[in-house]
């Protein structure tokens, strides 16, 4: 740019210079036209041309003098005459002839008078050149001629000197326009001169601003350069390095006077880049191609002087410089971050590995939590088998409620995660989602009840009964949905309807909407809702209970289907929550009827239980002895396997974790056998409930999972599935929906079962005399604990006689004393004998 | 300007050697040329008279030139000044040289060089009569050098030349 403006100065000032040269010339040329002139009009000042002229007619006069003296004298000097005639003679040859004379000769007047003068001297000549007496004869004649040739002398004379007088003038008039010229050319060269010399006055301020821009630039530069964090160097097309900044001395350990001059490579390149280093320079030399150059950022390993190597970080640009081109390389020391890296990769490996031990550790705990838990509950259940008192029962299933609650209450902790590890996988099936939806509505209505509301569902629109989906995942979902609303819901209703958006294709879009009538959700709650350990209003908490975490599985298990679930709510007014699930439709598998007909076949089997733990083989063998089964058992897979080889039987339940052999390998044992045991089916016990290790299970030859704790329903459902076999009690007749909300069937049922139907029609006769003797006892003019404590005593034996729309009336009665709330206590006390008279001939029909 | 430096020199040398010269004969025909004043050979009077027969005896120098009083090219054959200075042994600085009509003019000594003016008495081989600018004329080569073809040198080439007095 420096160069190129100089270089256009350079050529501004050769012309400039050329010019002024050819206006001198041009001056040179016109002063010599003035001296030609002036020299000219010098030698037109002593004219002997003129001088000529004027002494042909002074000849003249002299030969006619002369020849008037001869004419009249006695004895003439003759040979005088000759001469004089000679003499005039000669010059107006002269005047003939001569080459100056002949402009003078173009003038007419001049040119008729010499003619003139040349025929007298012609006339002349003989009479001249002829002897003394001829001439003597002749003088009067000559002298006659001459006085009449003598005007046209006079003339020639005067024509010629009036002819130079003109030429004259003419020069000086050519020497004034040539002096004008000339002055005119000095004026021009002089301004010329004026402006070159303030171009050059300019040019000069021009250079030294720019050379003290130049300065302060190259100034700046050295001190971004000095300064600068990076290291900065700069080396030319050889590798020779031109520049090595503070920066760079500091991260590479050389001195800038050491390295200057020496090459790039050698001093900063590892050994083992060398070879490649000087390749690609040579290359770049010789093609021009760079690929390291103007490329951005560049991560390589550099030498420092005492040999060390360290990452780097740099990034190479090119420049054109009068010494050709030169790289300038910003280099950074990334030691540290490199190192910062790898600390943050190992921390993050340790955090995820932590969180891997956290999950094994909850995996493995809630099986250690369970194991036990289940033998708690079955313990439990077979004691509710053994005579008992009404108060015994009674904290038995209290002792029940509360432990099926703290397995509820683990089984969401692992949920959460087993989803948040990202190992919950979804097991799909074919299943009845009409049925799983009326089943929830029957499990619920008896809360719903007790909280004085209606519970119902349906269809809008086509059904889509079948699908395949995982359906204990499904039936979590809505259970806590419904749940809720049944929970939040007071003298209201809850409808819930399942809808079918738009064909029904690979995937149906099923929407489950759940609407309920009750507290509803305040606006700054709803976008929490679904965060774990999110409780409702926190005054009905104790109340409606729950961790909290209920609606954060849901969306958790919701996700998993590829669905999503959303709320819309308005405080006060009730909440509707919407599930929308992209469901596999699916065929019906067999008939109803045909299940029905197997579960209705009733036989005795013989089972295998192959269970180390002794409380639970306990329990289960207990129960299943209870309903008539012949109970095998074995303490591991190894007698399992043994047993199995010796004897045929029905059904094998087997444990999974065991000493000596495991579940999982007495499985594949069995299967392997070259006997009917092979094809027995083998159902899983296990608290385990890990989705992929159920695969697992069932990748071994296993048929089915039964998940501990083992409950009668789900005994019965394998046993139905498996055995052909069910529960002695056949399935309870249809209930209508009121029943269900006053009563629990299921209960009841079970509490036949174990009981006897005797001892429980006494059990519900003494319950209804004590029922009875309560209502009349329960007015609100008795203090208020008095109150609470008889309604809580009779609501519990309502829970353990399955009465339960009683048991929430109680409850709601009880409550209300506590809280001091009049009103809801008149309410509440009014509402019962209602409640009982319906009650009671469900619990004791005539 | 270092041609008339030289000239001047050799001019010096000439004036400086004039005891080469012959002695000068008596004329015998009709005398064509009269040189008085300050010369050192003489034959008449304390004066060189010259006839054709004589002029002609000494070095022929040949000048072919045109002239500004003639036409075309002229071959003019005469004496050299220089020549005919040293013959006579002119001592003076400027040469009074007149005419038959007793017009002068002044020709300095400096101009008797080699190469430069000599007293013509042939024109186109033939002799000049008076009519014709005989019997001599001084003609210097103007063909071949500027320096000859100035009106200064054009006024000493004085025609119908018969006498030259040699003065300081």
């Amino acid at each position: 740019m420096l160069a190129q403006l100089s270089r256009t100065s350079f050529r501004r000032v050769a012309i400039a210079m050329a010019l002024c040269g050819l206006a001198l010339a041009f001056i040179l040329f016109l002063a010599i036209n003035v001296s030609k002139d002036l020299r000219l009009l010098n030698s037109a000042s002593s004219d002997n041309v003129q001088w000529t002229l004027s002494q042909a007619e002074v000849e003249f006069l002299d030969f006619q003098i002369d020849l008037d003296l001869s004419a009249r004298a006695q004895s003439p000097d003759l040979d005088g005459l000759r001469r004089k005639f000679d003499v005039f003679y000669s010059r107006v040859t002269t005047l003939r002839s001569a080459s100056i004379y002949a402009p003078l000769r173009e003038v007419e007047d001049f040119a008729t008078n010499l003619e003139e003068v040349q025929l007298y001297l012609d006339a002349a000549v003989p009479m001249i050149d002829g002897d003394d007496a001829a001439l003597m004869a002749d003088l009067p004649l000559l002298e006659q001629q001459a006085n009449q040739i003598r005007p046209s002398v006079r003339r020639l004379a005067n024509s010629g000197l009036n002819f130079f007088a003109n030429a004259s003038d003419k020069q000086r008039e050519n020497l004034f326009s040539t002096l004008s010229q000339l002055a005119f050319g000095v004026t021009l060269l002089l301004l010329a001169l004026l402006l070159f010399s303030i171009y050059l006055v300019y040019l000069n301020r021009q250079n030294i601003r720019r050379r003290r821009e130049a300065i302060q630039t190259s100034q700046r530069m050295n001190v971004v350069t000095s300064t600068a964090l990076d290291g900065v160097i700069v080396c030319d097309v050889n590798g020779a390095i031109l520049e090595f900044n503070e920066a760079a001395e500091q991260i590479f350990g050389h001195k800038s006077a050491d390295v200057l001059g020496q090459n790039l490579g050698a001093i900063i390149v590892p050994d083992k880049y060398r070879e490649a280093h000087e390749a690609g320079m040579a290359r770049m030399r010789a093609s021009g191609e760079k690929r390291v150059v103007g490329k951005g950022r560049i991560k390589l390993e550099a030498k420092r002087a005492d040999g060390t190597l360290f990452p780097v970080e740099f990034a190479i640009q090119s420049a054109q410089t009068d010494e050709g081109e030169v790289f300038i390389s910003f280099l950074r020391d990334i030691s540290h971050r490199v190192a910062a890296e790898n600390e943050l990769v190992a921390a993050r490996d340790r955090a995820l590995a932590g969180e891997k031990a956290k999950t094994d550790f909850l995996a493995t705990m809630s099986h250690e939590i369970r194991t036990p838990l289940n033998g708690l509950l079955g313990n439990l259940n077979l004691l509710l088998d053994t005579k008992l008192s009404a108060k015994q029962t009674r904290y038995i299933d209290n002792m029940d409620i509360s432990g099926k609650l703290l397995m509820s209450h683990i089984s969401d902790v692992l949920d959460i995660t087993k989803y948040d590890a990202g190992k919950l996988q979804l097991r799909p099936s074919v299943m009845n989602l009409s049925t799983l939806l009326q089943n929830i509505v029957d499990n619920q209505s008896g809360a719903a009840s007790a909280n004085n509301s209606t519970l119902a569902w349906g269809w809008s629109g086509a059904k889509c009964d079948w699908v395949n989906a995982d359906k204990d995942r499904l039936q979590h979902i809505l259970m806590n949905v419904i749940g809720n609303a049944v929970k939040f819901t007071r003298d209201g209703k809850i409808d819930i309807e399942a809808r079918v958006h738009g064909e029904v294709g690979e995937t149906a879009d099923i929407e489950i909407s759940v609407r309920d009538t009750g507290l509803g959700i305040a606006e700054d709650q709803i976008d929490s809702i679904f965060d774990d350990f999110k409780t409702g209003d926190t005054s009905y908490d104790r109340d409606v209970g729950g961790t909290g975490l209920g609606l954060g599985i849901a969306k958790r298990f919701v996700h998993s289907f590829g669905g999503t679930i959303r709320v819309e709510s308005t405080l006060g007014q009730g909440s509707t929550f919407f599930i929308r699930l992209p469901l596999e439709p699916a065929k019906a598998p067999q008939s109803a009827a045909e299940v029905a007909e197997r579960r209705g076949g009733s036989a005795a089997k013989h089972i295998l239980l192959v269970e180390d733990n002794e409380i639970n083989r306990f329990v289960a063998s207990e129960m299943l002895t209870a309903q008539g089964h012949r109970v095998t058992e074995a303490h591991n897979g190894k007698e399992a396997v043994d047993l199995a080889q010796q004897q045929a039987f029905d059904l094998i339940f087997m444990d999974i974790s065991m000493p000596v052999m495991d579940g999982r390998a007495a499985t594949r044992a069995i299967r392997a056998l070259n006997s009917a045991a092979a094809r027995t089916p083998i159902v899983a016990l296990t608290a385990n409930a890990m989705a992929e290790e159920q695969d697992a299970f069932l990748a071994d030859g296993m048929n089915d999972i039964l998940t501990k704790p083992i409950l009668r329903e789900n005994l019965d459902e394998i046993l139905a599935k498996y055995a052909g076999s069910a529960a002695s009690g056949a399935a309870a007749p249809a209930t209508p929906a009121k029943t269900q909300a006053l009563i629990d069937p299921q209960h009841m049922a079970e509490i036949t079962e174990t009981l006897g139907a005797a001892s429980v029609h006494t059990l519900l006769e003494r319950f209804a005399s004590e029922v009875e003797k309560t209502l009349q006892e329960l007015t609100p003019y008795q203090p208020l604990d008095v109150l609470a404590a008889q309604a809580h005593r009779v609501a519990g034996t309502a829970a353990t006689l399955g009465a339960v729309g009683l048991r929430a009336a109680l409850i709601r009665v009880e409550t209300a004393a506590k809280t001091k709330d009049a009103e809801a206590l008149q309410k509440g006390i009014d509402a019962l004998p209602g409640i009982w008279a319906e009650t009671k001939p469900l619990l004791l029909p005539d | 300007m270092l041609r008339f430096m030289c000239h001047i020199a050799t001019s010096l040398f000439l004036v400086a050697a004039p005891a080469f010269a012959a002695p000068l004969d008596a004329p015998k025909g009709e005398v064509v040329l009269t040189v008085s004043g300050k010369l050192t050979n003489t034959n008449v009077e304390g004066t060189a008279q010259l006839d054709l027969a004589m002029l002609e005896a000494l070095e022929t120098t040949t000048i072919e030139t045109t002239t500004i009083w003639t036409e075309g090219n002229q071959r003019f054959e005469g004496v050299s000044l220089a020549v005919l200075a040293e013959e006579l042994g002119m001592e003076g600085t400027v040469l009074n040289a007149t005419a038959i009509n007793d017009y002068t003019v002044q020709v300095p000594m400096t101009d008797a060089v080699e190469g430069g003016p000599i007293l013509a008495y042939r024109l186109n081989d033939k002799v000049m009569s008076v009519r014709d600018k005989g019997p001599l004329w001084i003609i210097y080569p103007y063909d071949s050098d500027p320096e000859y073809r100035t009106e200064v040198i054009y006024s000493r080439s004085i025609w119908q030349l018969d006498r030259i007095e040699v003065a300081d």
